[in-house]
């Protein structure tokens, strides 16, 4: 047990698009910091501390958050910190934020993830993640690698193409219950996932994420004074990050070792022992409808080679036993430095039941998860108290 | 406030240009030896939090180059992009929670590597500021002339503070500059943004530095001299220049204070046996001292003057030679604590003020100081 | 009603140069590769772990690896995974877009225990499958970069059995 338990009051997230070309960063990212503000129903000064996460290559701005903290966030004459790792930012964001008031140094914190990235430019941002020796000059982007973990994950498992465009056909239909989801497709159909151009054998343009602009705000505080502010708050169970070697191809990682550790040292912390029957939502980071199939593995929710027949079988549906990515995932919605932060967000408003048309009945315990860099893990769980399950 | 110690710190000699070294070999090399001089593996490391600047390292997602170098593998590890004192803080947040029982901080810069000018001059907004050519030399300028102006500081004023850090390097084995300057030196340098010049600015360095962070419980396993945290503040001052107050460092002043109150400091001279802080140019060290309550606004040149900051005096600050004698990017923070770190457990050797219980650093953030962390240390 | 609000953007274009350390391992993997078409990994003197590319951490042991522990490696391996990108990507070597579609490998050299991805020529991916044995494709006029290798070539006589 932490020494502060800590407790998310307040949320706040603008409607992903492709490009906001009717705001510049400040003003989007203000959107959602209002939104948070407001629903905790805090002023701007009693915010305690502010963090932000954000790649600044993606923008090109270097120390991002000293604009935006002042021009968006309350912060003037307050601490202004940035957390900035790839694809996990908004969950490594979404963890320090934790940290602050679990270790009782501030009372509240605003925790805000954002990215722009269609105003500058993200794919050559993404390609000086990789080492300049030996990996960028044959690299293509982030899409190359996992279209090999995914042409490997296939092979081994016979897991076909149709399996995993059911992945998108779920996730980008629960987006359309979703009123901030970037890409919402109530009517996809499978044809259409298995029609789109082949990006990189074997993933199809509908297999693949899209790149969203917006930002999510969330406020945390602890025992104290989440009291004096809500009487519906999300508690976080317990957090865990799991990293790995700094070249992504030192292991062959279709199966993510990395969430596989994660939920481990997670699941013994918060007391789960059968995280199909114990979790009643998960919101996972799949940057393809193939990682979902192969990550539920990794996470426990199936057997090696079984995510496949996880999602046949209907367990990862809304009406099934464990569903997953009500909001629609990051196939729907993927703004780089507030992603993961969304998966956080998406799970805590199931546990608050705030989820309107994607709510899932009686959500007691949910699962978030961020994923990124050389393939990292982080992952929450919050619930109605703070308590392990066990 | 429940206790957090540093019980080592290892720093590598500072450069201009180590460029026989990856970023992650420079790393390894201070991860190497704490391990090294703590009698630790890997597997006693709880986790890591590092310091890195995308922009200074030319990479996306930078700390991704030194996750075998810190042992992260399997393990959690997170960056905190900006200073490295702000790294010290989140490391020192996981030990209070009490969930981890050690943690390593580690931070680096590699100057060398990257145009520092076009760097700086990213930090700049591109609506109003970037295209002025706006960096961290013009904008130091523009603080510069304004603060001394209203105060009536000398260049003379400004010249001490170089001169003093400079000389203090000597006794520094891991300072990047260790020779002495004159103030006629200073003086007589080239004018890079007026009134200040060439050698009112800090070196290029490249180098790196780690600490491990641990709990009450476990501090006297590795050390009988822990350096304990006492106060901790921090604070932002707004991003536009013109919406600063140039001539002085509000940011700093209420970060101090915070820090101050968390750690019962009523007079700071007094109470405090020394400190480390980021001087990012001359002028910049006599704002400081001001902000940190040492002296009344304006007087930072009287209290340069009277001689109290030297290593004889009754405040020394930067034994180490500070920023201006080695300027490692975003380390420089985290290369103040291990200073403070060495001087309370006795062991800064010729640069050691005797006596020394109760220290303070200053690690800042973007331009000017416009992110600031106060943060102040204290032995048994 | 409601005229659409003019949006206004500014463009902007930086150039930030680097000049990147390579190490002592890497300057001595390119001599190899242009002076003697050799290709080496650094082998962890504690676990005897064989890491391609060469560098100079061991990971799992936090030991340090020198240009001492650099062996030779086969250049030839076995695919165990691949992909055709068909989409345009930047060429980091060039500046310019890449023509594609292109292959890309994902395999362990002979005698090293991680694996290394690379361009493979074959850009249709019913001809791929893992299993597959690739070698590397040398320039002859190698200048000491990762373009000396162009692309490894599947080698069909011998899959083909």
């Amino acid at each position: 047990m932490p020494k502060h338990d800590v407790a998310v009051v307040g949320i706040g997230q603008t409607k992903f698009r492709s490009k906001r070309r009717d705001v510049n960063i400040p003003e989007m990212i203000y959107e959602a910091v209002k939104m948070a503000l407001d629903d905790a129903q805090m002023e701007p000064k009693d915010v305690d501390a502010i963090l932000i996460g954000n790649m600044d290559h993606f923008e090109g701005i270097n120390f991002s958050e000293m604009w935006c903290g002042i021009d968006a966030t309350p912060g003037y004459l307050k601490p202004v910190v940035k957390i900035a790792t790839g694809g996990t930012t908004g969950s490594s964001l979404g963890i320090c934020g934790y940290y602050n008031i679990a270790s009782g140094i501030y009372k509240n914190v605003l925790v805000v993830g954002w990215e722009k990235l269609n105003e500058g430019g993200a794919t050559t941002g993404i390609i000086t993640a990789f080492d300049p020796v030996w990996e960028r000059p044959s690299l293509a982007g982030a899409l190359g690698p996992l279209a090999l973990m995914a042409n490997i994950y296939a092979a081994k498992y016979g897991i076909t193409s149709e399996q995993a465009a059911k992945v998108t056909v779920k996730n980008r239909s629960n987006a359309a219950n979703n009123p901030f989801a970037h890409l919402q497709m109530p009517n996809i159909t499978l044809e259409y996932v298995m029609n789109s151009q082949m990006i990189s054998y074997p993933l199809r343009l509908h297999d693949c994420c899209p790149q969203s602009e917006g930002a999510c705000a969330l406020i945390y505080a602890n025992e104290e004074e989440t009291k004096k502010i809500t009487d519906n708050p999300a508690w976080f169970k317990g957090v865990s990050t799991a990293h790995y070697y700094t070249f992504g191809t030192d292991d062959i990682m279709y199966d993510l070792p990395t969430a596989t550790i994660a939920s481990k040292k997670i699941y013994k912390k918060v007391g789960i022992q059968d995280p199909i029957k114990e979790l009643d939502v998960a919101e996972i980071y799949e940057p393809t409808s193939w990682s979902e199939l192969s990550w539920t593995e990794a996470l426990g929710f199936a057997e090696q080679g079984g995510g496949g027949k996880l999602l046949d079988e209907g367990i990862t549906q809304m009406s099934g036993e464990l569903p997953v990515n009500p909001s629609g995932g990051v196939l729907s919605t993927n703004p780089i430095g507030a992603t993961a932060l969304v998966r956080f967000a998406e799970a805590v408003i199931q546990v608050m039941g705030r989820g309107g048309k994607r709510q899932v009945p009686d959500v007691e315990t949910a699962l978030g998860m961020g994923f990124g860099g050389s393939l990292w893990t982080e992952l929450a769980i919050f619930g109605k108290d703070p308590n392990p399950l066990r | 406030m429940d206790k957090v110690a540093i019980v080592g710190c290892t720093q590598t000699k500072y450069e201009a240009e180590k460029i026989d070294l990856t970023i992650s070999e420079l790393v390894f090399e201070v991860v190497k030896k704490l391990h090294n001089e703590l009698g630790i593996i890997n597997d006693d490391v709880g986790c890591v939090i590092t310091s890195s600047n995308d922009f200074n390292d030319g990479r996306t997602i930078a700390n991704m180059a030194v996750q075998d170098a810190v042992g992260s593998v399997r393990k959690s590890e997170s960056r905190v992009s900006g200073d490295g004192a702000f790294a010290y803080v989140y490391g020192a947040m996981r030990i209070l929670s009490g969930e981890y029982d050690t943690v390593m901080v580690v931070s680096h810069g590699k100057c060398s590597e990257g145009n520092q000018f076009l760097i700086n001059n990213s930090i700049f907004d591109p609506f109003y500021q970037r295209h002025l050519g706006l960096d961290q030399i013009s904008s130091a300028g523009l603080m510069a002339n304004i603060y001394m102006t209203k105060y009536g500081i000398s260049e003379e004023h400004a010249a001490q503070v170089v001169v003093k850090n400079r000389k203090n390097a000597i006794n520094n084995p891991f300072a990047h500059l260790q020779k002495e300057v004159s103030i006629s030196d200073v003086l007589n340098s080239p004018m890079l943004a007026y009134p200040l010049k060439e050698l009112d600015f800090p070196p290029y360095s490249d180098g790196a530095v780690a600490m491990l962070l641990t709990n009450e419980q476990n501090a006297k396993k590795y050390t009988d001299t822990p350096v304990w945290l006492r106060g901790y503040g921090s604070c932002t001052d707004a991003y536009y220049l013109g919406h600063r107050t140039m001539t002085d460092l509000i940011g700093l002043e209420f970060a101090a204070k915070e820090a101050y109150k968390m750690a019962e400091i009523k007079n700071p001279v007094k109470d405090l046996d020394v400190a480390e802080v980021f001087e990012a140019f001359s002028t910049h060290e006599l704002m400081i001292y001001e902000a940190l309550g040492f002296c009344g606004k304006g007087e930072g040149g009287k209290f340069i003057d009277n001689g109290e900051t030297q290593m004889s005096g009754s405040i020394p600050i930067n034994p180490s030679g500070g920023v201006l004698s080695s300027n490692v990017g975003m380390a420089n923070g985290l290369v103040r604590v291990a200073e403070v770190v060495l001087q309370i457990m006795d062991r800064a050797e010729k640069r050691q003020i005797s006596d020394a219980k109760t220290g303070l650093v200053y690690g800042m953030n973007g331009i000017c100081s416009q992110g600031n962390c106060v943060l102040i240390f204290g032995g048994e | 009603m409601g005229k659409k609000e003019k949006e206004f953007q500014i463009k902007w274009k930086t150039d930030l140069p680097y000049k990147y350390s390579i190490g002592k391992l890497a300057v001595k993997y390119f001599e190899e590769l242009k002076e003697n078409k050799k290709i080496m990994g650094s082998k962890c003197p504690k676990c005897g772990k064989v890491h391609m590319p060469p560098r100079a951490v061991c990971a799992d042991c936090l030991v340090e690896m020198t240009v001492n522990d650099m062996v030779e490696l086969s250049s030839r391996g076995t695919l165990d995974g691949f992909t055709v990108v068909n989409y345009p990507f930047i060429d980091p070597t060039t500046g310019g877009m890449r023509p594609f579609p292109y292959g890309y490998g994902i395999f362990k050299l002979d005698g090293a225990d991680t694996y290394m991805m690379h361009f493979v020529d074959e850009t249709d991916h019913t001809k791929f499958k893992i299993g597959q044995r690739v070698e590397a494709v040398f320039k002859e006029k190698r200048e000491g970069n990762l373009g000396d290798i162009p692309y490894f070539k599947i080698i069909r006589d011998e899959s083909e059995e």
